[in-house]
């Protein structure tokens, strides 16, 4: 059977083949066996850059709020916005900034937008919550949006603007959307 | 010869029956006709084009024949008194005026930009002026809006006045930019030059802003008013309240997606005009523009 060169020649690279099938395998068996990506490190990882961003690409509008140029701030929202139309910490930011003019129903709508696309916000757990702002304009809305409406039962525009107070403190509450 | 007169009798009534079936009928399908006086912002022809489909519009909701009037600012009141229309679409300083000399009736306000159905005027110069605050622009050369503009006129003639600057006497001088877009005039004046200072309602920095005609790096914010009602529905003291009740049912109800057919075109409600929404205000929040009429001696509590 193996009589003839051509025949040894073939046998012997069979033999290599299944070698090297076999320590193929076993490399990959190893590497199966080895410690598993940290997908929470990776989550974190975009999770801080995320944030980075964000607060990198608003701080034009930080700085101006800081320094109580509010109209000025929300000038550069817009702008901004034009953009980034739909970014919760955009929406967040400008419910502060308009509940500091004066304007809460706005605030409120504003900040309901901002909490139905990113819930991290009523999260006292997370480097991007507001927890704490977001339970101060709740009371007042409640308090006063609330006077309003009992005194005008039938007025469908404080009704609304009420709603939006309730939903907002049924999420500091800790319900889902 | 019984018979006869019978039959007579019986044609007689069935055409009296035909008769006043068609007749009745008529008198159903005929609308009452009620007038809208909208207060011109720019133009007639724009005013018109904004509100048509908005009238149209109150026309399918109540069943009520609405034609849309645009009316001069200065002619209003007159045009009002004289019995001319149902309803009223004015800004807030001529809603007050109505209201305290005629008892014009509030419908709803609409909203449009940030602050809904409110807004507020500014005091605004260019980045790089050299003027910094608000007592800086003694001497300097202003432009301000209409005379009856809440938030382009009356709410900056109160800004200066509470910060002891008396427009009339401690300016350089100011101006009125003449024909339409007065607002846009006096903002683009003071960005390139015409002017140091200007009275910018902030809703049309904001606008300017939005659509990328200005960038808010441009100009300086020296000063800004409180928020008082933007544009405002109202209703005659005669108007009936069940139309009353209908039209602000029919205006806060009012969706993005609403359209109409006007000129055999179908087109948005609330795009055409240029509005976000309506919203019911209450007589009382319109208390701090009085106090700033009141205070820049303004109508209608204007004293010689």
């Amino acid at each position: 059977m193996l009589t003839d060169g051509y025949d040894k020649w073939l046998c012997f690279l069979l033999v290599v083949t299944l070698i090297a099938l076999g320590v193929l395998l076993s490399g990959t068996g190893a590497r199966k066996v080895g410690p598993a990506p940290d997908k929470a490190l990776e989550r974190e990882i975009a999770y801080q850059s995320q944030l980075n961003f964000l607060k990198k690409l608003y701080e034009p509008v930080e700085s101006l709020r800081r320094t109580g140029n509010l109209q000025a701030a929300l000038f550069k929202l817009d702008e901004l916005a034009r953009t980034y139309p739909n970014e919760a910490y955009g929406l967040i930011l400008k419910g502060e900034i308009l509940y500091r003019m004066g304007a809460l129903e706005e605030a409120v709508a504003c900040y309901v937008r901002g909490v139905r696309l990113n819930g991290d916000y009523v999260d006292w757990k997370t480097p991007l919550s507001r927890r704490a702002e977001l339970q101060k304009v709740a009371d007042e809305g409640l308090r006063l949006l609330g006077d309003k409406a009992r005194a005008n039962p039938e007025n469908r525009s404080l009704a609304a603007a009420l709603k939006n107070v309730y939903y907002l403190r049924s999420r500091l509450a800790g319900g889902c959307d | 010869m019984f018979r006869k007169a019978f039959r007579s009798i019986r044609l007689v009534v069935f055409v009296t029956l035909l008769l006043t079936f068609f007749l009745s009928g008529c008198k159903s399908d005929k609308k009452p006709v009620m007038k809208i006086g909208y207060m011109i912002c720019n133009s007639e022809q724009e005013t018109l084009q904004r509100f048509r489909p908005l009238t149209r519009y109150l026309t399918e909701k109540t069943g009520i024949d609405f034609v849309a009037v645009p009316v001069d600012t200065h002619d209003f009141e007159k045009r009002f008194n004289a019995g001319e229309f149902a309803l009223t679409h004015t800004n807030s300083l001529l809603y007050i005026i109505l209201k305290e000399k005629d008892g014009l009736k509030l419908i709803a306000s609409e909203k449009r930009g940030q602050f809904g159905p409110r807004t507020a005027g500014a005091i605004i110069t260019r980045t790089g002026s050299g003027i910094s605050k608000l007592a800086d622009i003694r001497g300097r050369k202003m432009a301000f809006g209409p005379m009856l503009a809440p938030t382009g006129y009356l709410a900056e003639y109160d800004l200066m006045a509470q910060a002891g600057i008396d427009p009339e006497r401690d300016l350089g001088y100011y101006s009125i930019p003449s024909g339409s877009f007065k607002h846009e005039k006096a903002i683009y004046g003071v960005l390139y030059g015409r002017y140091d200072v200007a009275a910018a309602p902030v809703l049309d920095l904001e606008l300017l802003v939005g659509e990328g005609k200005i960038s808010p790096d441009d100009f300086v914010v020296l000063a800004q008013s409180s928020l008082v009602p933007y544009c405002t529905f109202g209703a005659a003291k005669g108007t009936p309240p069940s139309v009353v009740e209908k039209v602000r049912r029919a205006l806060v109800a009012l969706m993005p997606d609403e359209t109409v057919e006007v000129d055999g075109e179908r087109l948005r409600v609330l795009k055409s005009a240029w509005i976000d929404g309506y919203e019911e205000l209450l007589d009382s929040d319109f208390n701090s523009l009085r106090d700033m009429a009141r205070r820049a001696n303004m109508p209608p509590y204007q004293k010689f």
